[in-house]
């Protein structure tokens, strides 16, 4: 879901990052759909040079994927003319979370940490740059410094963190191009969305080199050539690809990335396991980490829905490996498994389990929604929002006035100014004989909500980092005031700056997982009912 | 009320032009009629006079000489608290009219809700686990009340609870704290979870000014509100 505000936040955040030019580029990319660089061109008023320029930092920090559509006709001039770009929503907001993707490594392999760093702070590098950076820091001997990172990246690319940058200019079967007219027309229609999102998955597949390949590097230690595979599968593949490529590969530089797609996925695995332990206790959520830790190279999607089938003794194996998990019997676990609405099934003597993760993000979202409407229009509201969510179908205003012990001459005010915000759904129905002629149907209409909330996360993000440039103006300002016109000492400044910057920044990475919890951690494709 | 709509309302209606309402006009009987016809719903002065077609002062005075003659009530129809609603005495004002049990005189009584919510959140809190029978029980053996609740008015009040955030729906698993409960059954339990008692967990979003400001529709990056000139923001960073 690419929302209004949503591309506005994409914009701040590479003006931030880049300039006034990239993010023009970027924005044009953004509410446009794919273009070629004549038309960004022509859309941004730009010099063809400015644009070139801002593609390639666009590309190298990969917010921007080229490809081509495969020729039919002889029309168009020549296969160059027919490159077009497309901008990746999802990795311009994944800027927001670099820290927490490097604390996500951190803990795992602090000694990787520095090397992800350089990974996101350049967005791609090949391993003779990364080499040549940690000599620039250390000042060690050379070898030594090629053995550690080549240790280090090893690491990261069994964990999958890492991964080969996709091709540069994946060509497209045709019928794309209907799609992309189509939609240049209706630019503003809400559908352009889910069009571009057909599109930017099918470029995106087309990028995206083999998983044997993806997480691997041949890495040229003296005389043999090592090569390192993450992913069981495939196996025979790779066997018979490497004689072949090797020879290939050695002058070819292997450019690496940042595997965003793992990372979310740990991030979606965090925020289940906190919200379990939120909403029911530590014991579920012990269980639900080592579930998901058991599971985890099988995973292959961020968005799964269930979590792949385990047995009740792995399971509890799992538990047994963690630390908080040791004090736990097999009923307990077992407790927990039924806590956490665990679907078992039994094949012949063994239980197995699986997690409906789905169930989990749902129930998360549901809680923010309801914290929101709880905030912003009180007790009531919260009640009768409740019921409709629940419900899930049509409610009159009377019913819901009944249910929810809302006085029945304030329901519907209440009601309306959660549908006139945008909470709800509302219907007018008209009986010719009846007394009250007409009735009203409310209902909480989930794919709208949704898009709505989210749509206000990416303005309050917005918001949020626009204050940060705000106040740092301001305290700029102040500093360069003369002596006798200062109202606060340098101490109270410095304080005052630091609690401004420590809320302001705390709120926008809670605000970002909320955001993650509505935008990336949901198939978008389930979400139209 | 069964009796008063059952036969002896029936037997009246032949006697009472000659009996009790022997001395009414034709006026007053016109009305009367009118406003029996509706049974248990009674009507609204206006609708009377649009049915009626009698011009406004003789429904008045009308309508004045029937309630003294004790043949028709005034009630409260809580659809339109400000209506003159009128009822044939025999009848008790139908559920649309009062707003059903929980209400008196027109208004919800919130008194007598909050107060038996409270006691089923604190029997359920004791009980840890609860069932809808296991409620109803407790509540009648307390004599904490001197009505009868029947198991639906009991549901109604526990179903409010749950839209509340103050209890949470379960369904026993027959494990644990369930043992005493068939699998299947649904239970109530206390949502106490995340702190402060029936407060949820304040979202990332509901806990910044924008989450809960009513004028984020209005607020943009360069219009009168902006997140520069934000007086939330403002009082918000104030150290």
């Amino acid at each position: 879901m690419v929302t209004q505000y949503g591309i506005k936040l994409g914009v701040h955040l590479m003006t931030n990052q880049f300039g006034n030019i990239v993010a023009k580029v970027c924005e044009s990319l953004l509410r446009r759909g794919p273009l070629t660089l004549q038309l960004i061109v022509r859309f941004t008023e730009l010099t063809p040079q400015q644009v070139k320029s801002s593609l390639l930092i666009l590309i190298q920090h990969n917010c921007v994927q080229a490809f081509s559509l495969e020729q039919q006709d002889g029309l168009e001039d020549g296969p160059k003319a027919n490159t077009q770009y497309l901008a990746l929503f999802n990795n311009i907001l994944h800027r927001m979370r670099f820290s927490k993707f490097l604390k996500i490594v951190s803990s795992e392999f602090d000694e990787c940490k520095e090397l992800l760093e350089g990974l996101l702070q350049h967005g791609r590098l090949t391993l003779k740059q990364m080499v040549e950076r940690e000599r620039e820091k250390s000042s060690k001997k050379d070898g030594n410094c090629e053995d550690i990172v080549q240790e280090n990246l090893l690491k990261l690319l069994a964990a999958r963190y890492v991964e080969r940058c996709p091709i540069h200019e994946p060509v497209l079967a045709t019928p794309v191009k209907d799609e992309t007219t189509a939609k240049r027309r209706g630019a503003k229609s809400s559908k352009r969305n889910e069009e571009s999102e057909t599109i930017e998955q099918r470029v995106l597949g087309a990028a995206a080199p083999m998983d044997a390949q993806r997480f691997s590097i041949i890495t040229n230690t003296g005389s043999n050539v090592s090569r390192e595979t993450s992913v069981g599968e495939k196996r025979k593949y790779d066997a018979l690809e490497l004689d072949r490529e090797s020879a290939v590969e050695e002058e070819e530089v292997v450019l690496l990335r940042a595997n965003f797609e793992e990372f979310m996925c740990r991030l979606r695995h965090k925020a289940c396991i906190e919200n379990v332990r939120t909403r029911l206790d530590d014991g579920a959520s012990i269980v639900l980490r080592a579930m998901l830790e058991a599971v985890r190279s099988l995973e292959k999607r961020v968005k799964t829905e269930k979590s792949v089938p385990l047995s009740l003794n792995t399971i509890f194996e799992e538990v047994m490996n963690s630390e908080e998990g040791r004090g736990m019997t097999l009923d307990r676990v077992r407790a927990s498994l039924v806590q956490l609405g665990c679907s078992s099934s039994a094949r012949g003597t063994d239980e197995s389990y699986s997690i409906d993760l789905k169930k989990i993000v749902e129930l998360a979202q549901n809680d923010e929604v309801e914290s929101i409407v709880l905030k912003r229009y009180g007790r009531n509201a919260y009640k009768m929002f409740r019921l409709l969510s629940k419900t899930g179908c049509l409610v009159e205003t009377e019913k819901i006035s009944d249910t929810t012990f809302v006085e029945k001459k304030e329901a519907p005010k209440m009601l309306f100014k959660l549908w006139s915000d945008g909470y709800l759904h509302m219907e007018k129905i008209t009986v010719a004989a009846a007394r009250q002629s007409q009735f009203l149907l409310w209902k909480v209409n989930k794919p709208s909500l949704q898009e709505h909330v989210l749509d206000e996360m990416f303005h309050a993000a917005l918001n949020l980092s626009k204050r940060v440039a705000y106040e740092r103006e301001k305290e700029k300002e102040l500093i360069n005031l003369p002596a006798d016109k200062q109202v606060m000492s340098r101490e109270e400044r410095h304080k005052r700056r630091r609690n401004v910057a420590f809320v302001l920044e705390s709120s926008l990475r809670e605000l970002d997982d909320a955001v993650m919890l509505f935008h990336d951690f949901e198939e978008p494709s389930l979400l139209k009912a | 009320m069964s009796r008063l709509q059952g036969p002896s309302s029936h037997k009246r209606k032949q006697p009472e032009p000659n009996s009790a309402s022997g001395s009414l006009t034709e006026h007053e009987r016109i009305l009367y009629h009118v406003i029996k016809s509706k049974q248990n719903m009674g009507i609204w002065t206006r609708d009377m006079k649009w049915e009626t077609k009698l011009p406004d002062y003789v429904v008045v005075k009308s309508l004045k000489s029937l309630q003294a003659k004790k043949l028709i009530k005034e009630v409260v129809n809580v659809q339109n608290k400000g209506r003159k609603h009128y009822i044939a005495a025999e009848f008790e004002p139908s559920k649309e009219i009062t707003g059903g049990t929980w209400y008196a005189g027109g208004n919800l009584d919130t008194e007598f809700i909050n107060f038996l919510q409270k006691h089923c959140v604190k029997i359920i809190y004791e009980q840890k686990v609860a069932t809808l029978e296991g409620i109803l029980d407790t509540i009648r053996r307390s004599r904490a009340f001197n009505v009868e609740f029947t198991p639906q008015q009991i549901e109604e009040i526990v179903n409010a609870l749950v839209l509340d955030n103050e209890i949470t729906e379960v369904e026993s698993n027959g494990m644990g704290e369930f043992d005493s409960i068939p699998v299947g059954t649904v239970c109530y339990m206390c949502t106490n979870k995340g702190g402060r008692k029936g407060e949820p967990k304040i979202g990332a979003m509901a806990s910044i000014p924008c989450g809960v400001c009513p004028q984020i529709s209005l607020c943009t990056p360069d219009g009168i509100i902006s997140p520069q000139t934000c007086v939330h923001f403002t009082k918000w960073l104030d150290f």
